[in-house]
C-alpha cells in the first residue's frame, strides 16, 4: 500500500494510524487534565500586523511545523535561506486523525504543540471554534484574500475570523481509462444520466467490471458529491447552533442515482487505497475515478503500468451543460493558540503558502495549488502530463477549481460527524441498501453528538 | 515491606493511579460548548442505557462463548500431545505453535486481512484455484468467524505453553502407577492429565475472558478493510477509542472503561467461583 502520497488525501483511516494515534494519546493524555487553559490568543494590532510580520522575520527565532506532506522539506529550506533568522523544525506527528488527536492533547496540555500545524478543511472549524487555533486577521491574513482562489478562501474564513492559510486544495475530477471506453464504443460521461447508463454499459460487457467504486468508509468523499449535487448539508448559524440536513435537495440526488447503482451492483462498494482496490484499478477493473486533483501522484506511483492510459475530464453533471464542481480533501497550515512565536508562526504560514516561491515549491513536490497567481499562470497550465498521455490536465483541474459550488459548510465537530459514516452509510453502501434512509441515520448520530456536546442543533 | 516497595510503587503509578484518574474523569463532562462540570453518574447511566455500547458487549460476549472453548481445546490437544512424549519433532511442533504468539496483534491483523481480501488474498486464490466458491470472509456474516480465527492463531501456542508447563509439574510416579495399572496414553490423560490442569485451564480461561473484553487490534485493523461491516462500536473498547479520540468524550469514555473493567471482572469472577465449587463437589 502506497503511503507517501496517501497523505495528500482526506482519509481518516489506516491501522498504522490508529496505532500512533493511540499510544501518543495515552501518554499524552495523563497530563492533559492538569494542565491550565491554552494562553490568551495575543491579538495584535492589525495596523501594526505588517511591521510586526516584518520584525519577526529578523529575530532569531524557532519554529515547530506539524505537517506530513513528504518532501516539505524542500520548500521550507527555500524559506529558511531566504529568512536565515528563522529556524523551522519539520515535524511528522501522523497523518490527519492522528495528527489532530495529539495536536488537541498537547494544547490542552500546555506544551508540546508545534506553531503552526497542518490541519485538513473539514477539520479546521473544531480547532476554530475552540480557540485552538489563532485568528490571523490581526496578523494581516485579510490583505491576502486575493491570492488564493474563493473555493479555497472560503474554507479558512469561519466563525467571523481567518484561521489559516489554504496550503493545497483538491478540485473533484473525473480521471478515467481512456482504453476501456474507447475499446466498449464509449465517450467519457458529461452527465450523470450518461454515467449510469456506461455503468451498466460497462458491468454487461464484463461481470468483474465496474464504472468504479464507491468507498464505504469515505465520508469525504460522499460530501464532495452531495457537495457537487448542489447540497448544504452542514451549516453552522451561530456560534453554538448548526443545522444538519442530509435529506436536502444535493443530498437526495445522491442518494437516489448512487443507491439505484448500488442496488444493481453496477458500482463496486471496495473500500479504497486498500491491496484489493490498488489491483483493480491496475488492472482495468473500474473504468474511472472520481477524486480530488491531488490523484495523479497517487495513481504514477502506485499503478505506473498504467501509464498513459488515463485521461481527466470534468466530473459528470446533474444539468446537461451544467458546471459544477466541488472540493474533495486539502488542508491549511494554521497557527497554534500556545505558540509563543505567533507572529513568526503566522509570517511563515504565509510565505509558504501564499508567495509565488512557496506555491510553485508546494505545487513542484504534488500540491495541488490554493493560489490564482499559479493557477492562472501559463506555465502551469500549459504542463503537460506523460501519465495522462501528454493531457495538459492542470487546465481541467484548474476549470474545476473555478467551478466549485459556493456555500459549502464543515460542522463545527466534522471530524467526529465523519468517523460514525461507516456505522449507518458505509453499512448501508456495502448492503446495497437505501442510501436515503442511511442519511437520515447518519444525521441522527450527527444531532445527538451535537446535542450532547452543548450545540443547539435544528434538522433542516 | 522493604521487598514489597518496587512493586507497590509500580503498581500505584502504573495500575492504581491510572485507575483513580479514569474513575475521577467519569463524574464530569465537558463539551465542546460549556465548560467542564461535574455530572455525578450521569455518564453511568447513559452507559445504562446506551444501545451502542450494549450491542458490541453482546458481541464480545458471543465470541468469547464460542471462541475460547475452541482455542482452549487446541491448546489442550496441543499440550497433552507434547506430553505424551510420542511426537516426532517435538521441539519443532512447540515452537511452531507458540511463534504466532511472538508476532505483534497489529501485524497479525494486517496479515491475516491480506490473506483474507475477497479478490486478491490468498485464501480465495487458492480457492479459484481448486473451483471452490468461497464465501467473503471479510463479509457481515463471517466477519466474527474470521477474527476468531485471527486471535486463535495467535494464541493457541501461549496457552497451550501454561498447560504443557503445568502437566509437567506432575510427578512422574503417578504416571508409573498408572501404567502398571494397565493405563494407557488416552486414559492417562483423561484420569489424570486434565484433572492435574484444572488450576492452569483456569487461569487460561480467565485470561482468555479479560482478553475477549478488551478485544480492539484485530477488529481496528481489519476496520479498514471492511468499514462497512466493522462500526464503530463494534466492540466497546473500539466505541470508547472513538468516543474519546475522534469525539473528544473522554469523559464518557472512562466511564465505560470503568463499566467493562467492572463487566469482565465479574465474569472472571463468577467463572473462578464455579470451578471452585466444581473442585469441592468433587
Amino acid at each position: 500500500m502506497d503511503t507517501s502520497r496517501r497523505s495528500l488525501r482526506p482519509s481518516t483511516r489506516t491501522a498504522t494510524r490508529t496505532v500512533l494515534a493511540l499510544s501518543a494519546a495515552l501518554t499524552l493524555s495523563l497530563t492533559a487534565a492538569c494542565s491550565s487553559s491554552s494562553s490568551g490568543n495575543g491579538a495584535a494590532n492589525p495596523a501594526a500586523a505588517k511591521s510586526s510580520a516584518a520584525d519577526a522575520l529578523t529575530t532569531p527565532t524557532t519554529l515547530t511545523f506539524w505537517t506530513w506532506v513528504p518532501s516539505i522539506q524542500t520548500t521550507v529550506d527555500a524559506f529558511e535561506k531566504k529568512y536565515p533568522n528563522i529556524k523551522v523544525n519539520v515535524v511528522n506527528a501522523g497523518q490527519s486523525a492522528a495528527e489532530y488527536t495529539k495536536l488537541q492533547t498537547a494544547i490542552k496540555a500546555g506544551s508540546g504543540a508545534p506553531d503552526v500545524a497542518q490541519i485538513e478543511y473539514f477539520a479546521l472549524p473544531q480547532f476554530a471554534l475552540s480557540k485552538q487555533v489563532v485568528d490571523l486577521t490581526a496578523y494581516g491574513a485579510a490583505s491576502l484574500k486575493s491570492s488564493y482562489t474563493p473555493s479555497a478562501w472560503n474554507q479558512v474564513a469561519l466563525q467571523g475570523g481567518i484561521y489559516g492559510y489554504p496550503q493545497d486544495t483538491g478540485p473533484l475530477t473525473m480521471f478515467y481509462r481512456t482504453d476501456i471506453f474507447k475499446s466498449l464504443g464509449l465517450t467519457a460521461p458529461t452527465t450523470w444520466d450518461e454515467f449510469a447508463a456506461d455503468a451498466a454499459k460497462i458491468h454487461a460487457a464484463d461481470p468483474t467490471h465496474y464504472i468504479t467504486s464507491i468507498d464505504p468508509g469515505d465520508a469525504g468523499g460522499v460530501d464532495s458529491l452531495i457537495w457537487q449535487a448542489g447540497g448544504k448539508p452542514y451549516q453552522t448559524t451561530g456560534s453554538t447552533s448548526v443545522t444538519v440536513n442530509l435529506k436536502d435537495s444535493g443530498s437526495a440526488k445522491f442518494a437516489t442515482l448512487w443507491t439505484s447503482l448500488l442496488s444493481k451492483k453496477l458500482v463496486d462498494p471496495t473500500p479504497g487505497w486498500t491491496t484489493d482496490w490498488w489491483k483493480s484499478m491496475g488492472s482495468g477493473k473500474y473504468a474511472m475515478w472520481i477524486a480530488g486533483a491531488w490523484a495523479p501522484g497517487s495513481l504514477e506511483t502506485t499503478i505506473a503500468a498504467t501509464k498513459g492510459k488515463w485521461a481527466a475530464a470534468p466530473v459528470p453533471q446533474w444539468t446537461a451543460g451544467a458546471n459544477a464542481s466541488a472540493e474533495n480533501g486539502g488542508s491549511s497550515d494554521a497557527v497554534v493558540s500556545t505558540s509563543t512565536h505567533k507572529a513568526a508562526a503566522a509570517a511563515f504560514a504565509a510565505w509558504l503558502n501564499s508567495s509565488t516561491e512557496g506555491a510553485t515549491s508546494l505545487n513542484s513536490i504534488g500540491l495541488f495549488p490554493a493560489t490564482t497567481g499559479l493557477l492562472d499562470s501559463s506555465a502551469f497550465l500549459d504542463q503537460t502530463f506523460p501519465f495522462f498521455n501528454g493531457q495538459k490536465a492542470n487546465q481541467v483541474f484548474a476549470a474545476s477549481s473555478k467551478a466549485v459550488t459556493a456555500g459549502w459548510q464543515y460542522l463545527p465537530y466534522q471530524v467526529y460527524a465523519n468517523s460514525v459514516f461507516k456505522d449507518s452509510v458505509g453499512q448501508a453502501i456495502t448492503n446495497g441498501s437505501d442510501l436515503s434512509t442511511a442519511l437520515g441515520s447518519w444525521q441522527t448520530a450527527i444531532s445527538q453528538y451535537g446535542t450532547q456536546q452543548g450545540f443547539t442543533v435544528a434538522n433542516g | 515491606m522493604l521487598f514489597v516497595s518496587p512493586f507497590l510503587l509500580a503498581f500505584a503509578f502504573a495500575i492504581a493511579a491510572p485507575l483513580a484518574y479514569a474513575a475521577y474523569l467519569s463524574l464530569f463532562r465537558q463539551g465542546l460548548v460549556g465548560g467542564n462540570m461535574f455530572v455525578g453518574l450521569d455518564n453511568y447511566r447513559r452507559a445504562l442505557s446506551d444501545t451502542l455500547l450494549h450491542a458490541g458487549l453482546i458481541r464480545v460476549a458471543l465470541f468469547l462463548a464460542v471462541q475460547v472453548p475452541i482455542m482452549l481445546g487446541l491448546a489442550l490437544l496441543a499440550a497433552l500431545a507434547l506430553d505424551s512424549g510420542r511426537l516426532r519433532w517435538a521441539a519443532l511442533f512447540r515452537i511452531g505453535i507458540f511463534i504466532p504468539y511472538a508476532v505483534p496483534g497489529v501485524v497479525a491483523a494486517l496479515m491475516w486481512g491480506y490473506l483474507y481480501g475477497p479478490r486478491f488474498g490468498l485464501v480465495h486464490q487458492i480457492g479459484t484455484h481448486l473451483g471452490l466458491p468461497l464465501p467473503d470472509l471479510l463479509s457481515h456474516s463471517w466477519m466474527l468467524a474470521s477474527l476468531g480465527n485471527i486471535t486463535t492463531w495467535e494464541y493457541t501456542g501461549y496457552n497451550m505453553l501454561i498447560l504443557y508447563a503445568a502437566l509437567r509439574s506432575v510427578p512422574y510416579e503417578l504416571y508409573e502407577a498408572a501404567e502398571v495399572d494397565g493405563a494407557g496414553e488416552i486414559r492417562k490423560a483423561v484420569s489424570l492429565k486434565i484433572p492435574a490442569l484444572r488450576q492452569a485451564l483456569l487461569l487460561c480461561t480467565i485470561f482468555s475472558i479479560i482478553g475477549s473484553f478488551q478485544l480492539f487490534n484485530e477488529p481496528n485493523v481489519i476496520q479498514a478493510l471492511a468499514p462497512g461491516v466493522i462500526s464503530t462500536n463494534y466492540t466497546p473498547n473500539m466505541y470508547a477509542f472513538n468516543l474519546a479520540f475522534n469525539g473528544q468524550e473522554f469523559n464518557y469514555s472512562a466511564a465505560i472503561a470503568v463499566v467493562l473493567g467492572g463487566i469482565t471482572a465479574v465474569v472472571a469472577y463468577a467463572v473462578q467461583l464455579w470451578t471452585n465449587r466444581q473442585e469441592r463437589a468433587l
